[in-house]
């Protein structure tokens, strides 16, 4: 009895050990990860992603950040945006147009396109195909977001089978860059599509690409494949073979997984763990300013925040250097106005908000919130300073900004109840106006067009401004800036705007925060900046 | 017997309506809808207007219940908003995965409980008896997901034997056969083992319970007087008996198989149905929630179903 016992137990830690044996060959059973030296063509890149991507059709809801780096690797667009906008308005390179010219009155904008460009099926690339993407980006039962981006188009016309003329109904800055927005899709292959059941149509299955990378399989729930396209026309050519995204839900194990090599791109990763990856040898961590910017939104029209006295009183109340440092570790800046430091248009002069107790106070004193001699409470009229930030409950750092905001309004009698609130309900919340502050963030466009977030929204127009800021003079503002072609000229309508809306504190400016992509050192050639993680991905290789 | 059958499989259809009708109205009345999913300024709110339209959520609640209930009459599960796929094709890719899991760390669980058991009884209230019951009542209080993370950290980071995560690697995905296999296996090892171990306990107290007091039974003395051996009366008299409670214990548990192994596939990103639906509860994509409880509710009543008819089988005095 105790022989057979002894006999099973080995057979089994035998087979386990052979299983585990059997299937440690994972990278190499891919073919050759990492070729010997120099920039040489091979290999493969495994990409962390948190969940799969919702769609590889940009014009499809759900198309987000994540989604557009990768169709960038996928669909070309008309010019590459250039990481340059902390200069000016973001230039442009050539990608499918070769070149291209503005008529005199700057009413019409011709693109001359790439004879050479093919898609992944062998049809040439043509103008046909950027007609057919504007009518997409404006058609409405599609939906895309294209529809307002291309309001200033009143139609696209092609020329020759390589050569596309846009039509401006004005003139406007930013022409080179709405008529560049958003990727050119196959109109031989999708236009057979109607476009009613484009929303319910899987794109997947009718990946027709032209990129330098080619939709290769997708596996829900865990990976998704690009594999080189041989046939790409654009130059450099990619020297990667694949790149592979593995969906891998947790941060923490992302990490792991880069350290322990399993996975060789992380491209969010928290600043919680930005130190261990920093720490490690056999991993880069590359820094690169981000376009997003969080904030406290009060909501303007709350009996509470309505006086913008009490809204300057919070920001003066918060010390808002402290609360960014610590729940960033220092991978974030402190945001002061609403355009980023990093970009062309950021005023450098505006008033600052130190952190003064004191000042916040007599702010507060003025507006007629006095101390109860009972607890410290402010109160006015017989009603306590009190009332509920919502954040979103699985987001950690605005969970430990929100209890460090608690925690300095306390000091001057402000009771805040911070509230852990599931996303979606909390978007709803702040769409309908039922809150008094949230914390926030927005991902900011390489546009500077404060419209959406800061004018006030005319009857029954949309409008991102949910913390029902009004100012008419801003208002005024927004709208010439919106209009003025110099941007030099731009520049002094937009510093005006920023000193009037931080003077106003619709909101308490918060944070700017860094990416943090953690990269294998192995891999050699990447670019990584504010455009893309993969911005340059055709020239990344693996190096000895 | 037909009769009992006939009123069971009636009450089965009725109870899956009731469950996908109060979850179509609860879902809807959860506030926030899928466009207000996404964060971005790129997404103006025209934009976001057009695509609750092109949802039909600008459409009276009791018209959208009724397209949806007839659709499902037809057979029609629709599409995901959130991946523009058939649901019936996602619930066709995600549920075997979830059962793959969920039915071996069942199988961990029946037959390590009973292994335990069967080891505790040896020697009742003796020292071995003891740290059994501590061990494995230990594993069944502490929560799943902590349990994943510590075999995790122990056997795929400090002893790097097994997977972290996933259930097949980029190399496994692309082969076919054995070699899939195998790496399906090896990816199967940790949340399968989480599983076993957490249930383990109380299938194991349930079995030391019922088989401490079979043992006593009159069955088993008289067995042992007509010289039958000590091992044969507990393998072949005692055990078929004190099983009996078991099947009620894995006809309960039988609604895990389809959706209890939520926190499991979210720690080991094992890409079943449970994951499935949490992403589409988070992003408020009704079609493939309703598909999903559809289907979740018609396994749990078939589960039990069979379960019942599983204990008429076992225990003849049930029929009487």
């Amino acid at each position: 009895m105790r022989t057979t016992r002894a006999v099973v137990a080995s057979a089994l830690a035998a087979g386990l050990l052979l299983l585990q044996a059997a299937c440690r060959r994972e990278p190499a059973a891919l073919g050759q990860a990492v070729p010997p030296s120099g920039p040489q063509q091979g290999g493969f890149v495994i990409v962390a992603i948190p969940a799969d991507l919702a769609t590889l059709n940009e014009y499809h809801w759900g198309t987000g950040a994540s989604e557009l780096q990768v169709i960038d690797m996928l669909f070309p667009t008309l010019m590459q945006e250039q990481p340059d906008y902390h200069l000016h308005p973001p230039s442009f390179a050539p990608r499918l147009a070769s070149s291209w010219e503005f008529s005199q009155d700057n009413r019409t904008l011709t693109f001359s396109l790439r004879r050479d460009a093919f898609w992944s099926d062998g049809v040439p690339v043509t103008a046909e195909d950027v007609r057919f993407t504007f009518q997409v980006q404006k058609d409405p039962r599609i939906g895309s977001p294209g529809l307002e981006i291309k309001d200033f188009i009143s139609h696209v016309e092609v020329v020759d089978p390589f050569t596309v003329r846009f039509h401006f109904t004005r003139v406007y800055p930013y022409q080179l860059m709405d008529a560049n927005d958003g990727h050119i899709v196959p109109a031989h292959a999708w236009g057979k599509i109607p476009f009613e059941q484009w929303a319910e149509t899987d794109f997947m299955t009718r990946m027709v690409t032209c990129g330098p990378f080619r939709f290769a399989s997708f596996s829900p729930q865990q990976t998704l494949i690009l594999d080189r396209d041989p046939t790409y026309w654009g130059q450099p050519r990619p020297y990667l073979n694949r790149v592979i995204f593995r969906v891998i839900p947790e941060a923490s194990s992302q990490v792991n997984q880069l350290l322990g090599g399993q996975v060789h791109v992380v491209p969010m990763v928290p600043p919680r763990l930005a130190e261990r990856v920093k720490s490690s040898r056999d991993v880069d961590l590359v820094e690169v300013p981000s376009r997003t910017w969080g904030f406290i939104a009060w909501n303007n029209r709350h009996p509470l925040f309505r006086d913008r006295r009490v809204r300057r009183a919070m920001t003066y109340a918060i010390n808002r250097k402290n609360a960014v440092d610590t729940a960033y570790h220092g991978f974030a800046r402190l945001a002061v106005g609403p355009i980023l430091s990093s970009m062309w248009a950021f005023n450098r002069n505006l008033p600052q908000f130190p952190y003064d107790p004191e000042q916040a106070r007599a702010l507060l004193r003025e507006a007629g919130w006095l101390p109860s001699p009972a607890d410290g409470t402010l109160m006015r009229n017989g009603t306590p300073f009190t009332f509920d930030l919502l954040y979103p409950a699985t987001n950690p750092i605005r969970q430990d900004l929100a209890l460090m905001i608690q925690s300095d309004l306390a000091k001057i009698g402000v009771r805040v109840r911070p509230q852990p609130i599931e996303y979606t309900t909390m978007v709803a919340r702040l769409e309908s106006g039922d809150f008094a502050a949230s914390m926030s963030a927005w991902e900011e466009a390489t546009k500077v067009d404060l419209t959406g977030t800061w004018a006030t929204p005319g009857p029954g127009q949309g409008s991102n401004n949910f913390v029902a800021y009004s100012n008419p003079e801003v208002d005024r503002l927004i709208a010439a800036a919106r209009l003025e072609p110099d941007h030099t000229r731009a520049k002094v309508i937009l510093d005006r705007i920023q000193e009037l809306i931080v003077e106003d504190q619709p909101v308490t400016f918060l944070y700017e925060s860094t990416l943090l992509v953690g990269v294998s050192r192995a891999i050699k050639g990447a670019d990584i900046n504010a455009s893309s993680v993969f911005f340059n991905i055709e020239e990344w290789y693996w190096g000895s | 017997m037909l009769r009992w059958l006939l009123r069971r499989a009636a009450a089965g259809v009725v109870l899956v309506w009731l469950v996908a009708t109060a979850t179509f109205f609860l879902v809807a009345a959860t506030p926030g809808n899928i466009t207000q999913h996404i964060e971005s300024q790129r997404l103006t709110p025209e934009a976001r207007a057009r695509w609750r339209r092109d949802f039909g959520l600008d459409q009276p609640l009791p018209l959208r219940y009724a397209r949806w209930l007839a659709a499902v009459g037809r057979g029609d599960l629709g599409h995901s908003w959130l991946h523009h796929r058939r649901v019936a094709v996602i619930l066709g890719e995600t549920l075997p995965r979830t059962l793959i899991l969920a039915s071996l760390g069942l199988a961990l669980e029946i037959l390590g409980g009973i292994a335990v058991a069967l080891v505790q009884i040896r020697r009742p209230h003796g020292v071995l008896d003891r740290l059994l019951s501590t061990t494995t009542l230990t594993a069944y209080a502490l929560p799943t997901f902590w349990i994943g993370l510590l075999l995790v950290y122990v056997f795929a980071y400090r002893l790097p034997l097994f997977p972290p995560s996933h259930m097949l690697s980029p190399a496994g995905e692309m082969a076919s056969g054995w070699p899939r296999m195998l790496d399906l296996a090896h990816h199967l090892v940790l949340p399968a083992v989480t599983i076993g171990l957490t249930g383990m306990g109380a299938v194991a107290r349930y079995l030391r319970g019922s088989l401490l007091d079979e043992r006593l039974e009159h069955y088993v003395l008289a067995a042992r007087a007509r010289g039958c051996s000590a091992a044969r009366a507990m393998w072949v008299h005692a055990l078929p008996n004190a099983l009996l409670p078991l099947v009620t214990l894995v006809g309960l548990s039988l609604p895990f198989l389809v959706s209890g192994s939520l926190v499991i596939e979210v720690v080991f990103a094992w890409p079943g149905m449970g994951r499935a639906m949490y992403e589409a509860a988070l992003a408020r994509d009704v079609p493939l929630l309703m598909g999903g409880t559809l289907v979740a509710t018609i396994a749990v009543v078939v589960g039990n179903f069979v379960a019942d008819i599983l204990y008429t089988v076992i225990d003849p005095r049930i029929r009487r």
